[in-house]
């Protein structure tokens, strides 16, 4: 390591670094230096992700979280700052933006800052350039082995127990949770971590489609067709509720009903929130 | 410890590893094996025996274990040659890679004073695919497929042909799953790949890979000697990185082409210049990353990988680059 040739940074790093130093604000940009992530020795993590691609992704999204999107959140006490946990939240969307405002807003709200590390569909990584691009910001395929090393490894994962089938639920099916799977459930108990239930209020209306092709590119299930070119300037309402804690065994992950039992109890705190969310706000675009 | 059988000792990984074994007093009498005369490049000391043998011949591998290893009490096998170019296939290659791997098991269970059995393996033998974790811990799904080249489906059936004896035999039997030796002379692939002045990767791609050194490789060697654990064990290496940023260490080009091109491309490399890189070995690594998992190791034999590869080096050892 102690080659001088180790300190250049790649080319596609130091585009990372002028896009954050173009997007990013200055005081944003400090926040972002402040990130912490387990290097694996030469500047990555072992799943891909670079703290100069996260600050260049937080500068790209700057202007959504801002002043399209207009994120208000609530509940950011509920954030740990540090340690393992999961984050769940309900999905929707035609494109997941509703992954990259939960990302950010986690960011902007946690001292010191960390981002969630969303975990994708099996196909993403058979996507070419958005499987680097979102590995370098921290997206990882959703397998129990990533899972358990990103945990042990102290950090939080934002999963969407949905799946990528709500990405593309009708609009008449907006804000009622799809199939709900049990996974990150499964995997709380395994690993005795919390669960932080949030609710994405807005997400579901940002885009409705008029149809989905049938055109599986690249593994991706579906092309899907919407009615706008771009998504509507809807604003986004995060609420985070209150860590729900398994007090179970390790072993209670292997029994099904247990794990159907906790899925469901996250599953209704989402809910919960939504429900709560909905009542507050006082329009689709307020 | 008693004596140790090191085959494969003429590789720059067996040199190695018999330096290590020399300059550790706690060892007896290393016999080292090699199918070169006169025990190239292997440390002179009065604890170093050097056999040529032909592990392709049983007959050969029998009077190894049956004559010099009983005579010194050897106790330990480190069995650590493969052939190492990966074009290369024939009935010759298997008797190397597996079938010696077997006999010399077999040998090994009726030998009076052997105890352990270290295999040197490849974790280029688990699957890498979208549907598994990035991570490759030991329960990872292997790579079977009708279509894998020879220098795969030996390594595959020698290491299963290992872990069979697991628990059948009387021997503490380590199977080490090296993470790639990125090296000249071990049968590296990627050193091979990064011998060219340009290299080119997969358009929209830029996997994680990890990658030994040798002297890792060694210390886990070592480590597995001592602990005389008998179980599967992946060798990580401390080089974790993008595929992108190892061609750039080793001061090579990296294009990206749209991968349809790529196998035609290193294909019509290997038949100009009698290079080793193949690009069905590869294919998937270059797509899709694959990181060793070590905790076993770390838990089991106390290993964790602390010497990075020499980018230096390696760039400059890289052969004389080429177009």
């Amino acid at each position: 390591m102690s080659h001088p040739h180790h300190r250049i940074p790649a080319p596609q790093t130091r585009i990372a670094r002028a896009l954050a130093r173009a997007l990013l604000p200055a005081e944003e940009r400090a926040r972002a230096a402040r990130l912490r992530f387990h290097d694996a020795g030469h500047g990555y993590d072992t799943f891909g992700l670079h703290p100069d691609w996260v600050a260049a992704g937080l500068g790209l999204f700057h202007f959504l979280y801002e002043h399209y999107f207009r994120v208000e959140s609530q509940g950011h006490e509920h954030l740990p700052s540090e340690g393992p946990a999961i984050l769940v939240a309900n999905h929707s969307g035609t494109l997941p933006f509703d992954a990259v405002m939960l990302y950010l807003d986690v960011e902007r709200h946690t001292e010191p800052p960390r981002v969630p590390r969303p975990i994708g569909d099996r196909f993403i990584p058979l996507l070419p350039f958005a499987s680097t691009i979102l590995a370098r910001v921290g997206a990882t395929p959703g397998t129990r082995e990533n899972l358990r090393h990103l945990l042990e490894s102290g950090e939080m994962v934002l999963i969407f127990p949905e799946g990528t089938p709500a990405v593309g639920k009708p609009f008449s099916q907006r804000y009622r949770l799809q199939e709900w799977r049990v996974g990150h459930a499964e995997t709380a108990i395994a690993h005795g971590v919390p669960i932080i239930p949030a609710a994405v209020i807005g997400a579901e209306e940002q885009w409705p489609q008029i149809a989905r092709l049938p055109i599986a590119l690249f593994g991706a299930p579906y092309l899907p067709l919407p009615l706008t070119p771009f998504p509507l300037p809807v604003r986004y309402h995060l609420r985070y509720g209150a860590p729900i804690r398994f007090d179970l065994p390790p072993e209670a992950a292997t029994r099904p009903d247990v794990v159907r039992d906790a899925a469901a109890q996250v599953k209704a705190a989402v809910e919960a929130l939504i429900a709560e969310g909905l009542r507050e706000r006082k329009g689709i675009f307020q | 410890m008693n004596g140790v059988l090191l085959t494969g000792a003429t590789t720059p990984f067996g040199r190695a590893l018999a330096q290590a074994l020399v300059d550790d007093e706690g060892f007896g009498p290393i016999l080292a094996a090699g199918i070169e005369e006169g025990a190239p490049g292997l440390p002179t000391h009065p604890r170093l025996i050097y056999r040529r043998v032909d592990l392709t011949r049983s007959r050969d591998i029998q009077g190894l274990l049956g004559g010099p290893a009983r005579e010194l009490g050897i106790e330990a096998v480190i069995h650590g040659a493969w052939h190492r170019k990966a074009i290369d296939a024939g009935p010759r290659i298997r008797r190397l890679n597996v079938e010696s791997t077997r006999e010399l098991l077999r040998l090994a269970e009726e030998h009076p004073t052997i105890r352990h059995f270290v295999l040197r393996s490849y974790a280029d033998i688990y699957r890498i695919d979208s549907d598994e974790a990035v991570l490759l811990g030991e329960e990872h799904p292997l790579r079977l497929s009708a279509e894998m080249p020879q220098i795969l489906r030996d390594r595959l059936e020698a290491d299963v042909t290992a872990c069979m004896r697991m628990g059948m035999s009387r021997l503490s039997i380590s199977v080490l799953r090296f993470a790639e030796i990125v090296a000249p002379g071990v049968g590296s692939q990627l050193f091979d790949y990064l011998s060219s002045r340009v290299c080119f990767r997969p358009l929209g791609f830029d996997p994680m890979l990890c990658l030994l050194s040798v002297g890792d490789a060694v210390r886990a060697t070592m480590a597995a000697l001592r602990a005389r654990a008998s179980g599967i064990f992946n060798i990580p290496g401390k080089d974790i990185l993008p595929l992108s940023r190892a061609v750039a260490l080793a001061r090579r080009a990296c294009v990206p082409v749209p991968g349809p091109l790529l196998s035609p491309l290193y294909g019509l490399r290997a038949r100009a210049m009698h290079t080793d890189f193949r690009y069905d070995m590869n294919h998937f690594r270059f797509h899709l990353s694959g990181v060793v998992d070590g905790r076993r190791a770390a838990e089991v034999l106390g290993f964790a990988p602390e010497i990075a590869l020499d980018w230096q080096a390696i760039s400059e050892q890289a052969t004389v680059p080429r177009p």
